[in-house]
């Protein structure tokens, strides 16, 4: 388990917050880069670089081979997956085990239980976690259409191989169920390789919350707070706080309290996010799924916890205990991130890559900014639009929130087009002030805003 | 526990005869560390004794097997000037690189040989998995870049050619 070189699996801005935690540490690191990020921030902060391949990622950061190959030509005991590519995949962490390098990450074993989502709804239920009424695996539509009726329609249809947002639909009636589900068990297979669906009540007024936990391993897990990330846009989320502001503290123990009771029933290790949805008009909260990986979100953690999550990952891949009892961990102000991708609010939010000619962040007491663009970067065309992540913290909500205001206001960027303006609106908004939100809230403010500013 | 100068050498000896590339030896504070390699890097707080035997060996021979791993490379390539009016053939893909379709066997071209573009030029092996490297391009080979049994990047330059 020995960790002093890592071969940083990832790019953005990710890469860059892995190599910056190595280096604290006095671990090396040596960043993979396809050919579209050989000028990237990783490569030039990273102690080496490799190139791994073309800039299409199924030709580069999605190659398992390639990936290992890499890490081992480079002397790298240890790889970190980040969050997307890989980094759920069990594949990787079994051929890293299989090679000798320390996974930076949960067990083989975590992966492949919590990906299958229907096996992880199953082991919630039996830790006593609450999930959202629904089904277990529906065979066909006359299946599906039997356990919808009990259900109560609309119901979500979700792949099991699914997660993160991606593989659900949504059926508001038999009629629909009948030729939706072919096309949902087909679109699983071929996204996922697995067309084995299943159903959960569709919860129209809710909230999205999640509970970050680290696990080491002695089998100690503690819970690092919770997480609100309501705010989303096509089941990306784009605003997220910590901790979630709109429930009772009695709410929020016992949400943090279910995480962290299904983590350890489980063995889990590393860092993970225990996801649940929250229902407005009935105040319960269900299990929705667990991510195996750290989450772009972590900084309002670390913000209002004054614990390094990726540091802390490290060290629990190099076989250290939590240096922190549960006791230990305590909750200061609030705290706020804002996801600045590259796109153009006045165009549909249509993504924008190209040329950053002038980027100059806003700086502060209690401003942060995860980041791996700098002036004169080009963004590559072949990724995610995210830039950067703006986060700030205050000694309450609504400190966090005028800080983000002046945070945004002085953020410039010249070159390309970013959400900012958006975002801009969003903050100064009095229903996101009072926090009258939900996960559809922000949809509706994105359409306002697409029709009032069209250019 | 100490160790003197003939009780070091006595284990650089039995290191050598052994079949192991790397040894780490660690009683209380005392640590050994012994690579056929090249050097190894030092945890930075850790208390060490590096004793490299051969601190940069050049690969006397080529590896016996085309499955055998290189050594860790640590250290960049050099980029590779390409003259004007040459074109260089650079890796399809990264791995490790083999001038021959087998040990011993004569490479597939050398500095000189004519090709065209379906000349196959070498092959790169990902998890014991061969790719044959196309040559692209037709005209004659100038330079052999890249070594036997060397790791190569993605578009690093293995060969420079004069078109014609």
């Amino acid at each position: 388990m020995s960790v002093t070189r890592v071969f940083v699996a990832n790019r953005g801005e990710i890469a860059v917050r892995v190599i910056k935690a190595c280096k604290n540490l006095g671990i090396g690191t040596v960043a993979a880069v396809s050919e579209a990020d050989r000028d990237s921030l990783a490569a030039r902060i990273a102690d080496r670089t490799v190139c791994i391949g073309p800039p299409r990622s199924t030709d580069s950061y999605l190659k398992t081979e390639t990936l290992i190959a890499a890490a081992q030509a480079t002397g790298c005991d240890a790889l970190h997956p980040g969050y997307g590519f890989l980094s759920e995949r069990a594949e990787l962490a079994e051929a890293c085990a299989k090679s000798n390098i320390t996974f930076v990450g949960p067990s083989v074993d975590n992966i492949t239980q919590m990906g299958d989502k229907l096996a992880a709804r199953r082991i919630a239920q039996s830790s006593g976690v609450p999930t959202v009424p629904g089904s277990d695996h529906a065979k066909n539509p006359q299946e599906a259409v039997a356990a919808a009726k009990k259900i109560g329609y609309p119901v979500l249809l979700k792949a099991s191989a699914g997660g993160g947002g991606r593989g659900i639909k949504l059926v508001r009636n038999a009629g629909e169920m009948q030729t939706t589900f072919g096309t949902a068990a087909a679109e699983a297979r071929a996204a996922f390789g697995s067309d084995t669906l299943y159903m959960e009540r569709y919860v129209g007024n809710a909230r999205h919350i999640e509970v970050q936990v680290l696990g080491d391993h002695c089998g100690d897990v503690v819970h690092l707070g919770e997480r609100d990330c309501s705010l989303q846009r096509r089941h990306q989320k784009i605003i997220e706080e910590a901790p979630a502001y709109a429930l009772s503290q009695e709410v929020r123990d016992k949400i943090c309290n279910a995480g962290a009771a299904l983590a350890r029933s489980i063995g889990y290790r590393n860092a993970g996010t225990v996801e649940f949805i929250y229902d407005n008009d009935t105040q319960e909260f269900y299990f929705l799924e667990v991510n195996t990986r750290i989450q772009v979100e972590h900084p309002v953690t670390e913000m209002i916890t004054g614990v390094d999550l990726v540091a802390q990952q490290l060290l629990i891949a190099r076989g250290q205990p939590l240096p922190f009892k549960q006791a230990d961990l305590q909750l200061h102000g609030h705290a706020i991130e804002c996801r600045i991708n590259a796109e153009s609010p006045q165009h549909g939010f249509r993504p924008c890559p190209g040329h950053i000619a002038e980027w100059q962040p806003p700086h502060g007491i209690g401003i942060r900014l995860d980041s791996h663009c700098y002036p004169g970067y080009f963004v590559p065309p072949y990724y995610d639009s995210l830039l950067a992540k703006l986060i700030v913290h205050g000694s309450d909500r609504t400190e966090a929130a005028d800080r983000m205001k002046q945070a945004l206001a002085s953020f410039r960027v010249k070159g390309i087009d970013t959400g900012i303006p958006f975002l801009q609106t969003i903050i100064d908004d009095s229903d996101y002030r009072s926090g009258k939100v939900n996960t559809c809230w922000l949809e509706q403010k994105l359409e306002e805003y697409s029709t009032s500013h069209a250019a | 526990m100490e160790l003197s100068e003939d009780d070091v050498l006595h284990i650089l000896k039995l290191i050598d005869e052994s079949k192991f590339d790397y040894f780490q030896l660690e009683v209380g504070e005392l640590k050994i560390t012994v690579s056929k390699g090249e050097p190894i890097p030092l945890a930075p707080t850790a208390q060490n004794v590096a004793v490299s035997q051969t601190p940069n060996p050049a690969p006397a021979q080529p590896p016996k097997s085309p499955a055998v791993a290189p050594a860790p490379q640590k250290e960049p390539p050099k980029p590779v000037a390409i003259p004007a009016g040459h074109v260089p053939i650079t890796a399809p893909l990264l791995g490790t690189f083999y001038v021959a379709p087998e040990p011993g066997a004569p490479p597939f071209v050398k500095a000189g040989a004519e090709i065209t573009e379906d000349t196959t030029v070498g092959l790169i092996e990902v998890m014991k998995v061969f790719s044959a490297v196309r040559a692209g391009v037709k005209g004659v080979v100038t330079e052999v870049v890249a070594q036997n049994g060397q790791f190569i990047e993605y578009g690093q330059t293995l060969f420079v050619v004069k078109p014609s």
